[in-house]
């Protein structure tokens, strides 16, 4: 028997690595990826033109407009960009890459009426120099009111079509404006409150058996994450070309061939096989050159070599529960349209836990993540993102949720085995799920 | 000598519907069986459970000698009526694959598809993909995957469907071939010629019963209409005339001529000579049973009418069904 079950997952999995469209989509996923991540922003950054125009002031509080020119230069926003870039994680600030506008200010009188010059906003495309914006500034924005705890701020009025970047760009400065005069008021200097707010961070040093390491905190929030994608990656590719081949394999008719050949669980489990190592050619390669990054980075002591093992052991369980049900959804249907209906819930189950291990990453031993690391078929999904957190469950927890996941393997396999015989030979109208019910209690 | 294969009172129900009730069967080995019925009387669910591709609500089988063909699939070769290649696979990769998955040699599965597609004249085909032939040929291809084992047990499902005459004649060598190489021969068929040309043994089915299991001469001799065909040498010979002769129970006329029924107990040679002499024939000859019509025999009681049974007949010979007892 095994050596037929073999036989099917060897030629499987060769029809499949052989196929254009896999080697495509292997070598294309990951360079699809850097490009969107990396490459993607800056070329549309880079592509955006350069704004120019005026904003007019009617500065109430009569401080702050000297100092607002001075911080909407370019010459500023180019430094406070270059700033804003170290401390990239505060969020703030206009993306990378984006031209710096060339904004001229227009001093309006103190006394004007806002709602007449909302009007000066309102031009033709094609009239030049664009205004772009409209701020006032209040009576109080530098000097406090007597009683009155905060200090006021600014309106903002803008034309139609400007960029959000700009915006930004105009908050910042006049941020940086407002600041600087209110200090400047009370007699201090803004570059020595400026310096003397910044504490430099430096990474924690992890330090273990091994040896001292620096630790990367985002990426140890960003690891469990990680994992889900692989695993939701691993299976959805796997339990699609699954269905797909299954599907074809029905329609074209080859499949009563083969099962003159072999049994229908030897089939099932030649496919499941082959496309398993599918799988884990793909999650190798993507692990791998993951893992040669950080070699690179000298950052690999992040990677506990048991997370690798817990990677492979729950993917083996959620591929058999997810690959299992989409293998049968191939042998029920006739084409690949009446898949769809049948999809839906398993899609429900799959993207569920996936979008889970972001959460569970963040709150690894909270009551919900240790609830779900027990409820099939989440729980391999969140065991796994547990896991690679900072703080990892306990090896009882981690061995019960796998327990669990095979326990419900067998389950689905089982139940999708007798759909599998039934489903083969099934033409006409396509199933749904109490006919599917239906199949089981007959096989 | 043990039967290549034993059904014993196999039942199978799909929802409400009885596929097959209560089946018997016993094919001796090296025999040359034919299943036939019309579409939908239980031929290919039979076929199905023999392998163990489905399996009966009660009875038991025995294939080969095994009470499952699982244990016996090497030994078998079935060429299903739903049949259908790996289109992206090379014919010579598909052959080699599917003689391996049934227990077979590499090198010697290679050989002997090599072989049988030469015999078929699809040696150029070998290193096509399946996807670049054409029905017939890929028909072919099929055919001979299912022989590339040479199978001590040969299953064939509907397999002169769709093929050219030439196709269908080079396929019945080869069965034939297989059969005095010693293999057992079960093939079911809705096209009663077949059966007629290729079979020692038929096995009728009607709604997932047996209806008839007979060797077919005696089915000839069973089953003799007793009725004679007669093609006039003139044109304008008064055929309804012939009702006068004696033992001549009905004159149906056809196309070139007419049928003269006979009365029992009447002497084909006597009546043949009487009809003779009445019209000049251009050809005469005894006419042999049909399939078609012991099927009709069968599944049909006395009081049918004339019509009921010429409405199946209809339905038989629209699904194929013209032969005549060879």
């Amino acid at each position: 028997m095994m050596s037929r079950v073999w036989m099917v997952a060897g030629r499987d999995f060769r029809a499949t690595v052989g196929s254009k469209g896999f080697v495509i989509g292997f070598l294309l996923t990951p360079v699809l990826i850097t490009a969107l991540v990396i490459v993607a922003p800056r070329i549309v950054n880079s592509r955006s033109p350069q704004i120019q125009g005026e904003v007019a002031v009617i500065d109430r509080s009569g401080s702050v407009l000297a100092g607002l020119r001075e911080s909407l230069s370019p010459a500023t926003i180019a430094a406070r960009r270059a700033s804003a870039d170290k401390r990239r994680a505060s969020g703030q600030g206009a993306p990378r890459g984006v031209p710096i506008p060339v904004l001229s200010v227009v001093e309006r009188s103190a006394s004007a009426e806002v709602q007449q010059e909302k009007a000066w906003l309102i031009q033709e495309k094609s009239d030049l120099p664009r205004h772009l914006a409209l701020i006032v500034i209040a009576t109080d924005a530098i000097v406090r009111e007597a009683g009155k705890p905060e200090y006021g701020t600014y309106e903002l009025y803008v034309s139609r079509g400007l960029d959000d970047a700009t915006e930004s760009t105009i908050h910042e400065s006049l941020r940086q404006a407002l600041v600087a005069a209110r200090l400047e008021t009370k007699g201090l200097d803004p570059g020595e409150v400026e310096a003397t707010m910044q504490v430099v961070r430096p990474n924690a040093v992890i330090v273990a058996a091994a040896g001292d390491q620096a630790a990367q905190r985002g990426f140890r929030r960003l690891l469990p994450f990680i994992c889900g994608v692989l695993l939701f990656v691993g299976i959805f590719t796997g339990g699609q070309v699954l269905m797909t081949s299954m599907i074809e394999e029905k329609s074209s008719r080859v499949v009563e061939v083969l099962l003159a050949a072999v049994a229908p669980l030897e089939l099932m489990w030649g496919k499941l096989i082959a496309q398993l190592g599918v799988c884990l050619l793909i999650l190798a390669v993507y692990t791998g050159v993951g893992l040669l990054a950080l070699v690179q980075l000298a950052t690999i002591g992040l990677i506990e070599p048991m997370l690798l093992v817990y990677l492979v052991v729950f993917f083996l369980i959620a591929y058999l529960i997810f690959g299992a049900m989409m293998l049968a959804i191939g042998a029920a249907v006739n084409q690949l349209a009446d898949t769809q209906t049948l999809m839906g819930p398993i899609m429900l189950l799959l993207l569920a836990p996936y979008m889970l291990t972001g959460i569970v990453g963040q709150a690894p031993n909270s009551a919900l993540s240790v609830a779900l690391s027990f409820v099939p078929p989440v729980n391999t999904f969140v065991m796994l993102a547990r896991v690679a957190s900072d703080s990892p469950p306990p090896v009882w927890q981690v061995g019960l949720a796998a327990l669990i996941g095979l326990a419900t393997a067998a389950i689905v396999l089982w139940f999708a085995a007798k759909i599998f015989r039934i489903g083969l030979l099934m033409h006409g109208k396509p199933p749904n799920f109490a006919t599917m019910i239906r199949w089981a209690r007959m096989a | 000598m043990e039967a290549a294969l034993e059904i014993r009172g196999i039942t199978k129900t799909f929802g409400t519907t009885k596929a097959i009730d209560d089946l018997h069967l016993v094919v001796p080995r090296g025999a040359t069986y034919g299943l036939i019925g019309p579409s939908g009387a239980g031929k290919t669910t039979t076929i199905r459970m023999i392998l163990s591709i489905l399996f009966p609500d009660s009875g038991t089988l025995s294939v080969l000698g095994k009470t499952s063909a699982l244990e016996a699939k090497d030994r078998i070769g079935y060429l299903p009526e739903e049949r259908g290649v790996y289109r992206k696979m090379r014919v010579d990769a598909f052959l080699s694959y599917i003689g391996r998955l049934k227990g077979g040699v590499p090198g010697k599965v290679e050989a002997r598809a090599g072989q049988l597609m030469t015999r078929l004249g699809l040696a150029d085909a070998l290193k096509k993909k399946c996807e670049e032939l054409s029905k017939g040929m890929l028909q072919r291809v099929q055919f001979v995957a299912a022989i590339v084992n040479s199978p001590d047990l040969l299953i064939l499902d509907e397999p002169f469907g769709g093929l050219d005459p030439l196709s269908v004649r080079l396929l019945k060598e080869l069965i034939a071939e297989e059969h005095q190489r010693g293999a057992t021969i079960l093939f079911s068929t809705h096209v009663m010629a077949h059966a007629e040309e290729l079979c020692e043994q038929v096995v009728m089915i009607h709604k997932g019963r047996k209806v008839l299991d007979e060797p077919l001469a005696g089915l000839r001799r069973q089953y003799d209409t007793s009725t004679i065909h007669l093609e006039p040498l003139h044109g304008t010979a008064n055929l309804m005339s012939l009702k006068a002769l004696p033992g001549v129970a009905r004159v149906r006329l056809t196309d070139d001529g007419c049928e003269v029924g006979l009365a029992p107990g009447t002497d084909p040679a006597a009546a043949m000579r009487a009809v003779a002499t009445a019209v000049a024939p251009a050809r005469i000859e005894l006419a042999r049973v049909r399939l078609e019509d012991v099927f009709i025999r069968l599944v049909t009681d006395s009081r049918a009418t004339d019509d009921s049974k010429q409405a199946l007949r209809t339905h038989l010979q629209g699904l194929g069904g013209e032969g005549v007892l060879a």
